[in-house]
Formats: C-alpha cells, structure tokens, sequence
C-alpha cells in the first residue's frame, strides 16, 4: 500500500498587486502518494505554476500565501522538531505553513527541487554548469552532515563565511567532493564527456543538454519531490520525448515523487498516474488518469479533451475553449463557477460556487461542478447572454493562452500570467 | 585565439582615436587667437628676436608642416615645449600626474566602497526607508556641481572641524608610505589622509551617486531574473545567492560604464584640483588654457586621452574574462 | 508620436509617481524665475554697492553677521544684520544677491535648453542617416563617436573655449522693453559660444541614440514596405524613422539638460563664459570670499542643485513612463 508523501489542503496564495488583490491560488486541495507522477493541467494563468512554487516556498512579495496547509510526511524531521513546533506537527507529517521560514528554507534542495521550464535563463549565464550543480550537491552535504534539529541554524552562511570563500580556496562554498558529484550526476542524466561539460557555460549547452543538466541539479540534493514545472515546454518534440524518458527512468530509480506542472495533456498522458485540473486558481477536476480522461465530469475538462488532437503524439498541446480566460482579481471574481461564462452547460444552480463533489470512478475522483450531482436541465440554462459581451459557448473572441504571454520574463510583478513562452512550436 | 584577435582590434581602434584627439587638439591650438610669441619672450619689442623665437618653434611653417612635426615628436615620446614654463611638457606631465593619479583613485575607492553596499540594500530592501533616503541621496549626488561640493565642504568640515587642510596636497603618497616602512613614521600618512579627504569626497560624491543607482537599478533587474529562483530552488544559502549570482551578475555591466565614466572623472578632477588648489594635471591644464600655453593644454588631453582608452581596453578585456558570453560572440 | 497611449502612460506615472510631481513643480519654478526675472528681481543685478554703512555685505534675511572692520585705525567688532531689501543678502560687491540669483537661472536655462536644442539638431540627424544607410557612413560615425568618448566632457568644453573665446551675443530683453521692469538691464547677454561649445560636447550622444533607433526600425516591415511604394529614402527618414526614434530622444534630451546646466555652471566657476550673469560665475566670486561671506556661494549652489534636480527628476519620470532602452546613463554630468 502506498503512503501519501503530500496533502495540501485549502491553499491560498494571493497576490496584491497594484490593480487589486489576485487570487492565483484559491483554495486548492492535493493528495500525493509517495512514488507517484501526480500532474497539475491548466492553461496559462490557471495558477498551477503558482501552486507548485507555493509548495516549495518560492512566493515573493508581493505574492502571500494566505491560508490553507501543507503537509508533509517526514518521520525524521517530525521528530527532530516535534518538540519546537508541536502545532506543526500531526503524527510523522509536518505542516509546512507553520514551521518558521528558516526550516522550511532548508527542505529545499533536500527534500524539495524544482526544475523550470526554460533551462537557459534558469541557469547564471556567468557560472559553469559543474559549479552550478556542485552548489546543490553542497547544500545536500551540508545538510546531511549536521542533525536536523541544528539545521536550520548552521545554515546560515554569513557574508564573512562568502568573503573568506572567495580569498582562500580552502574555505570556498563549493568543496572538491561536490564537484566531482555534480560530474557524476551529468553522467548519471546521460551527458556525454561530463568532465569537460561540467566547466561549460549554460550558453554553449543545447536547449536539451541543458535541461538535463537542470534535472541533474534537481536530483543532487536526492529530493523527496521533485516538482517539474513544464519541464519540456521550451523544447524540440524529439527532445522532449527524451526528456520524459529521463525523467520516467531515474523516477524508477530513486523512488522520488514527481509533482509535474503542464499545460500539454499529452504529457499528463504519458507520465501521471494522478491529474488535477485546474482552473481560475482551483482545482475542478481531479482523480486517477481514468477518472479525468475517461469518467471527466467537468466541461471544462470536456473542453480540454475535446481539443486534444493525438494524445501520444508529444503535440497534443491544450487548446483554449472558447471565451475569456477569466480574471483572478478578487474583485472580479464573484460567487459563482469561475467558469460558467464560458461553460456550455451553465445552469442557474451554477451562479453558487460549486464544492467539490465526489464523482463516479475510483475514490479519489472528485469534481467542483454541479453536474456531479444534478443532471443538465435545459430549462434551468442560463440565456446566451446572461454574461454580456462574452459570447458563450461558442465565440470567436477567445483568448488563449498565449495572449497572457507579454510579461512571461517578470512573473514576479505580475504573477497570473505564467511563463508559456515555449508554446509557438 | 578569439581573444588575442579581439585585443588586436581594440588597440588598433584606440590607435585611431588617440590620433583624432591629437589632431582635434593641434586643430585648436591652431584656431586659438593671441601669439605664443608675447607668451615667450614677454613684450620683447625687438622683431629679430621675436622672429628667432618663431623659427626656434617652428611657427613659420605651414600648418600642415608643423602638424606632422607635431606628430614626429609625438611618436617619439616627445610632447614639446611649454611657452612659459621654460620646461618640456613631458616633465611637467610626470610631476603633476601623480597627484591627480591619487585623487582619482582615492574617489573611485571611496565611490565604490560607499556605493555598492548602498545599491545593495536599497536593491533588496526596494520601498522601504533605507531604500528611499539612497535613492534621495543619490539624487542629490548626481545633481551637485562639484565645485559647489567642495565649497561647501571647506565651509562646513573644514572650518568647523579644523582637521582638514582646504588647499593643496601636502605629501605624496609614495613619500608617506617609504616613510612609514623606512621610519615607521605613521604622522605623513595621517597627514596625506587629511588632504586628501575631502577633495576625495568631492569627486567621489558623483560617482557614488551613479554606482548606487546603477547597483540598484542592475540588481532589481537581476532578482527578476529565473536563474535567481531557480538558484533559491535549489537551497542554496541566501548570502550566496544575492552575492555570488546577483550581485556579481549586477556588477559586470557596471565594469563597463565606470571605464567610460573615467572622462566624467578627469573632467570632474579638473573642478575638484581647482577647488582645493590640488597640484594635479586639471589644475595645471587650466593654468595653462588660461594662459594660452597651447603645447601643455595638448600634452595633457593627450595624456588623458591615452589613459581612457588603455584603461578601456583593460576593462574590456575584464569584462570579456567575467562575462563568459562574450568571448565566443 | 504622442498617442493617446503615450499620455495616459504619462498621466499615470505622474499619478504613481511623487518624485515625478516634484520635479515638475520645480522645473517650472526655476522656469518662471528665469522667464520673468526682470519682473520678479528687486534691484538691478548688476548695481554695486548695497552694502551698509561701513561698507559690509548683508547676510540674507533674519541672519546676523559678525565681522571685524577698521574704525580711526583700530580694529573694532561690528556687527551686519539682514534686511528685507536683500532677502538673500549682497555679495562682495554689493550687489543683490536675490536679483543675482533669478538672472543666473536664466542663464543657466538658456543655455541648458538652447545648447541641448543646438546638439539635438547636431546628433540627430547624423545619428539617424548613419543608422538608416548602415555601412561606411556608420563606420564612420562610430569612430567620431569612440573619439569623443575619449575627450572628458568638461575638458573638451575648456579647450574648445580656450580656443574660440568666450563670445556672446546681446539680446533686448523684451519684458523691459515692454517697460514692465524698469531700472533693469536692457540686454540678455546670451553666452553664445558656452552654448555651441556644450553642443559641439554633447551632440554625440543623440547621435549615438538616433542611430541606434534607426537601425532597428529600418527593418522593419512598413519601412520596407514604403520603400517598395517608391519612398524616398528622405521621406521615409522624415516621416517613419525619426517619429519613431523620438521617445527616447525626448527622454535623452531631457538628462542632457541637466548634464549641460551643470556643464555650464562648471565653465562659469572656471572663468570661461562670457557672462557674470551665471550661478557657476557667483560661486567662484563667493569661493573668493567664503571665509567671511559664505552666503555668496551657498545661494547659487542650491539654485544648480534645485535646478539639476527638477531636470533629473522629469527625465526620470519620462524614462519610466515612456521606457525607452537608452544604454548607459547618458552623458553623465560633468561637474
Ligand atoms: S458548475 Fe455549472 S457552469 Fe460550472 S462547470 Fe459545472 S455546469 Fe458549467
């Protein structure tokens, strides 16, 4: 029997921005098992990329998360601050939201690693590959060379500790050891003469190479999870289907837990065992990979299926369903379903925000529609124009995901728009 | 390879720019009114003698003849004669050049000691109080005429505090410096620091201001950047992140700008000699200008002019050693 | 060229901005100080001799002076206090320092906008025709503009003055032609060299800019679009090339204003500008006397800091609103 590794509950993560408050994240629920691909669907500005960067704690101001818990099943950990943190702790899980900023900072990398989606700006252009690589072999080693409970302390590395580094080789960060791992790990991702690449500059890899190497970086502190937030987006389809490969076979490997991030349903396909579908901020749809391709209940994830051309073909990429991508200011965003002003099927019962219902399939299966629990009712439907100006279901002013594209290099600033910039291929 | 070949280009352009300064410079010397004659000999009202003098320089020649004079001697290390100073030019240049050498130093270090810590905190602590009183202050640093500073400062530290000299230099540093490692005589080198002080902080003050917003306009822009999150990603401690990758990445442009601000930092040492009636070649460059005393003015823009362009190259070559990208373009 | 899109850009960075609004506000007080000077000032800013009875320099107003004169031979205290007639007090001469103050700004403005016109009209031109055509002629500007680079701004400026004299020209003052200000002085004495000189430092800089403005929209789709339609290459130049190019001139010309004020304050001090209508001139006439009469310098100063503010503050706000990618940040200034 499987153990679940991760259990997010009503997670909010809110930007405030200077237009207003936006909801990237609204109240999403998630349940990993140890082991398992679970993957996060949605187009862009969905806030899958949000969720996943709010699990391993890279929201920066002005973004917050708000509410909701995270937690996380580490025995080890559990026991070594059980005594400092007991509300954070329930059994052998922590809740990650209420454990000081310091410990969490010291999962990443360890427990936590992320690879983005376009490997060349996510690597310094100014450093070579193997130092790169070999700082994130140094922070496993450190880390493991000191007991959990002194962790979050003997992590701190001062400015004078940097200053000595940079006079006397010997007291440099990065140690020879770590070096010679991050060689091993290129060799492990399948770089050919890792030696000689290892003191390469990002710029004179190819988009692949490089997003190898990425994944090398990830695995050096030997996560738990390992979240891929739209790992071959920026890629080639053949080399895409490389990349998966990679990914499938050192999941094999090393038994991590993969949280994969995507908006191509080809690759959900391909590599999830379990799917969330989300959209405005929420999860709509989730469930086994059956569940949500064969027994889906939302229309939205009709919509998503409906448009998908050739699943395995690697271009199975998601379409937009027709209409606004719906705006995620709290202000705009109202008590009903985010999505009935561009669902086919939107009924009066859906001007109340729908909760999540449980739906036919396996027992994770749920779906926040109210279709899983009343038919459709045609008398009941909403006029066509009940939402002026947008034309529903079927108009012509759609806006897909690509429009949101403008600001893909300052997520920071303006954190609906997720970076989709791979998706002219 | 690629680098030598880069090298090769950039002496040959400096080549030629040194040779536009310098004629752009006889151009003015031949355009400027009044006869170095009167400068020489004085009001000597004797015509043989003053023709003497004007065959002695070759002043009767044609222009171009005197031109290509003027280049022969340059290329022979030979920048001529002062018309009033009875001394060659060359001399002149190597007494003053130490001293301006010093200020301009003592400015870049007390610009780039005060400027990027400032650029750094205001970068990382954006909109708040430390972060608006560096942006303020900046502003007021790139808006002070310097000769306005250095007044001010005389009125305000010198004459309050009394430590400070308010003109000239005092002892040379390499003198300080002998003195103290001869004689262990540590009251010269306090005594350098006190003229050089507040000089020093005139014509750092603008440089700090443009380092500060430069540091924090480049490092705002490198936090934005993916590699910074993909970098926190991997947990890599936060000094590291901001100081190894950010800061690093900000200062490498910042290279490049400084090394061609060094003419702003002549300029501003012209003022500042001025002011403090500090023995370097900015005072001497207007002394001379005033006078009319062309074969100095000449010298000198030359000298700086040859400064530029070598220290340009230099920084180049450094930018293309931290900046990986560069190279193979 | 000013799209509705460029003024509610404008308008809404105002709004954000304090900083914007500022400089706005003292831009247009120097403005209005150098425009209307003549009506504005209390005494003629040349008159000597305001000075008390013992022949002292007032201090500004509600400030007291103290100073040691020579009474019947012997050295006795006497002690100056500020009047109203003098706001700002009297210099070393005895002249207003106030009246003094409102004629440097105009000066200071005068040059700073017309020497900043003067380079534009310079560099622009240059600067887009080399861009536009590529080739030789751009070759050859980069060189002019790598030997420029190497002259120090100021030092050029110095030597270009050395060399041309410190020339001016006499305009009418119009507002005392008018017989608003009567007791004022009649001509503008504008310095006319100080203003070609600053352009000849500062032109390769809009050059610079204009070229590589041209450069990126030469290839662009409508300009060769044009060019097929038969376009001249002046036409397309005229009405495609340099309305495009003009954001990030206006915002250039801007930061030029200010580098030139503080250029033209920096020659003044220096001796080379043709007229002691100057802030720079008055700061070297109180560098003279600071030890006894530190109000004659402190005055001008802040005038050239204030002035160089409001100027750096509205090219700010221009760059953010209008964000043009201006490498560097200009010429710098030069004092
Ligand atoms: S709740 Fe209503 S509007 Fe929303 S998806 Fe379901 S049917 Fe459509």
């Amino acid at each position: 029997m499987t153990e679940e590794i991760l259990r997010v509950e009503e997670l909010k993560t809110r930007f405030f921005t200077d237009e207003g408050q936006v909801n990237a994240v609204d109240g999403v629920d998630l349940s990993i098992d140890r082991g398992d691909t679970y993957g996060i669907v949605g187009e862009s500005g969905s806030g899958k990329s949000v969720t996943a960067r709010s699990i391993i704690d890279l929201i920066e101001p002005p973004g917050e998360i708000t509410d909701g818990e995270i937690w996380y099943r580490e025995p080890d950990l559990a026991a070594a601050i059980g005594d400092d943190y007991p509300d954070a702790i329930d059994g052998d899980r922590i809740d990650l939201l209420r454990i000081p900023p310091s410990v969490r900072r010291s999962l990443r990398g360890s427990n936590f690693s992320m690879i983005f989606q376009d490997p060349q700006s996510s690597f310094n252009p100014t450093i070579t590959v193997g130092e790169q690589i070999a700082e994130a072999v140094e922070v496993q080693r450190r880390a493991s060379a000191n007991p959990r409970s002194t962790r979050a302390r003997s992590e701190q590395y001062t400015l004078t500790s940097m200053i000595l580094g940079s006079m006397f080789s010997s007291r440099r960060y990065v140690s020879p050891e770590s070096r010679e791992r991050a060689i091993e790990l290129l060799e492990l991702v399948g770089i050919p003469d890792p030696i000689e690449r290892a003191d390469q500059y990002p710029h004179e890899y190819s988009g692949g190479m490089l997003q190898r190497a990425m994944i090398a970086q990830a695995l050096a502190g030997e996560p738990d999870v390992l979240i891929a937030d739209e790992p071959t987006t920026a890629l080639d389809v053949t080399i895409q289907a490389q990349i998966l490969d990679l990914l499938d076979e050192l999941q094999a490997e090393m038994g991590m837990t993969i949280l994969l991030i995507t908006h191509n349903l080809g690759v959900v396909a391909r590599m999830c065992n379990r799917v969330g579908v989300m959209y405005a901020g929420e999860i709509v749809e989730r469930g086994t990979l059956e569940d949500v391709f064969d027994d889906y209940v939302h229309p939205y994830t009709a919509g998503l299926l409906g448009s998908v051309p050739d699943m395995e073909g690697g271009g199975g990429r998601l379409q937009p369903i027709s209409g606004n991508v719906p705006s995620l200011l709290d202000h705009e965003m109202g008590d009903r379903c985010h999505f009935a002003d561009r669902c086919p099927k939107a009924m009066e019962d859906c001007l109340n925000h729908p909760p999540e219902y449980p739906a036919s399939g396996s027992d994770h299966h749920a779906v926040r529609c109210v279709l899983a629990e009343t038919g459709y009712n045609d008398g009941r439907a909403l006029p066509d124009d009940y939402f002026d100006g947008t034309d529903r279901p079927a108009g012509d002013k759609h806006v897909g995901p690509d429009d949101r594209d403008e600001d893909s290099d300052d997520e920071r600033q303006h954190p609906p728009a997720e970076t989709t910039g791979g998706e002219h291929q | 390879m690629a680098f030598g070949k880069f090298l090769i280009r950039r002496l040959l352009q400096g080549v030629f720019v040194i040779w536009g300064v310098v004629t752009i410079t006889f151009a003015l010397r031949a355009l400027s009114p009044g006869d170095p004659v009167n400068l020489i000999a004085g009001q000597v009202p004797d015509q043989s003698t003053r023709d003497q003098i004007r065959q002695d320089l070759g002043l009767d020649q044609p222009m171009y003849v005197q031109y290509f004079d003027y280049l022969g001697n340059l290329l022979t290390g030979n920048l001529g004669y002062s018309y009033n100073q009875r001394r060659a030019v060359n001399d002149i240049i190597a007494q003053h050049f130490a001293a301006t050498v010093e200020l301009a130093v003592a400015a870049t270090i007390v610009a780039v000691v005060i400027a990027i810590p400032l650029g750094v905190v205001s970068a990382t602590r954006r909109d708040q109080p430390a972060d608006y009183a560096a942006t303020f202050g900046s502003l007021v640093g790139i808006s002070t005429p310097n000769f306005w500073l250095g007044i001010m400062l005389i009125l305000i530290v010198a004459m309050q505090v009394g430590v400070f000299p308010t003109s000239g230099r005092g002892i040379a540093f390499h003198e300080a410096m002998y003195n103290l490692f001869r004689y262990g005589y540590v009251l010269d080198l306090l005594s350098w620091l006190s003229y050089i002080t507040l000089p020093a902080i005139t014509l750092g003050t603008y440089f700090t201001a443009l380092i500060t917003r430069l540091t924090r306009s480049g490092m705002i822009d490198e936090l934005g950047k993916p590699y910074v999150t993909a970098t926190e990603a991997k947990g890599l401690p936060r000094t590291l992140v901001r100081y190894k990758h950010v800061l690093r990445n900000t200062l490498i442009p910042i290279i490049t700008v400084l090394g061609l601000q060094l003419g702003t930092l002549m300029g501003g040492a012209v003022i500042t000699e001025e002011v403090f009636n500090w023995p370097g070649l900015g005072q001497m460059f207007i002394t001379s200008l005033r006078n009319g005393d062309w074969p100095v003015v000449q010298g000198i823009v030359l000298f700086i002019a040859v400064a530029f362009v070598v220290i340009n190259i230099l920084v180049d070559a450094l930018y293309a050693r931290l900046n990986p990208q560069v190279t193979d373009e | 060229m000013i799209s509705d899109r460029i003024k509610s850009n404008l308008t809404n960075e105002l709004r954000r901005s304090l900083l914007a609004k500022v400089g706005i506000v003292l831009f247009v007080s120097i403005l209005l100080m150098g425009l209307f000077a003549p009506v504005l000032a209390t005494h003629n800013p040349h008159e000597q001799g305001h000075s008390d009875e013992a022949g002292a320099s007032y201090p500004p107003l509600g400030l007291t002076d103290e100073i040691t004169i020579a009474q019947d031979g012997e050295r006795v205290s006497h002690t100056v206090e500020g009047t109203s007639e003098h706001v700002l007090g009297t210099n070393n001469v005895g002249q207003d320092i106030y009246s003094r103050f409102l004629y440097g700004a105009r000066t200071s403005l005068l040059v700073g906008l017309s020497g900043t016109l003067l380079a534009t009209a310079i560099g622009v031109p240059v600067g887009l025709t080399a861009g536009y055509f590529g080739g030789r002629v751009d070759d050859g500007l980069m060189r002019i503009a790598d030997i420029m680079l190497a002259f120090p701004s100021l030092v050029l400026a110095l030597a270009l003055m050395g060399a041309f004299g410190r020339g001016t020209v006499g305009i009418p003052d119009p507002i005392v032609a008018a017989g608003f200000a009567d007791g004022m002085p009649e001509t503008i004495t504008f310095p006319g060299m100080v203003t070609v000189v600053v352009a000849l430092v500062t032109w390769v800089w809009f050059a610079r800019v204009a070229r590589g403005e041209a450069m990126a929209i030469r290839n662009e789709e409508y300009v060769k679009a044009a060019r097929s339609l038969g376009a001249s290459h002046a036409t397309i130049l005229r009405k495609h090339v340099l309305p495009n190019s003009l954001t990030p001139i206006i915002v250039l010309a801007t930061i030029q204003v200010a580098a030139i004020i503080l250029l033209e304050s920096s020659l003044s001090y220096l001796g080379f500008s043709g007229t002691t209508l100057s802030w720079g001139y008055e700061i070297q006439r109180g560098h003279d006397v600071m030890r006894n009469q530190w109000w004659v310098a402190t005055v001008p100063g802040i005038g050239i800091v204030l002035s160089v503010i409001g100027v750096n503050l509205l090219g700010d706000w221009l760059r953010d609103a209008l964000d043009p990618n201006i490498e560097g940040e200009g010429a710098g200034g030069a004092g």
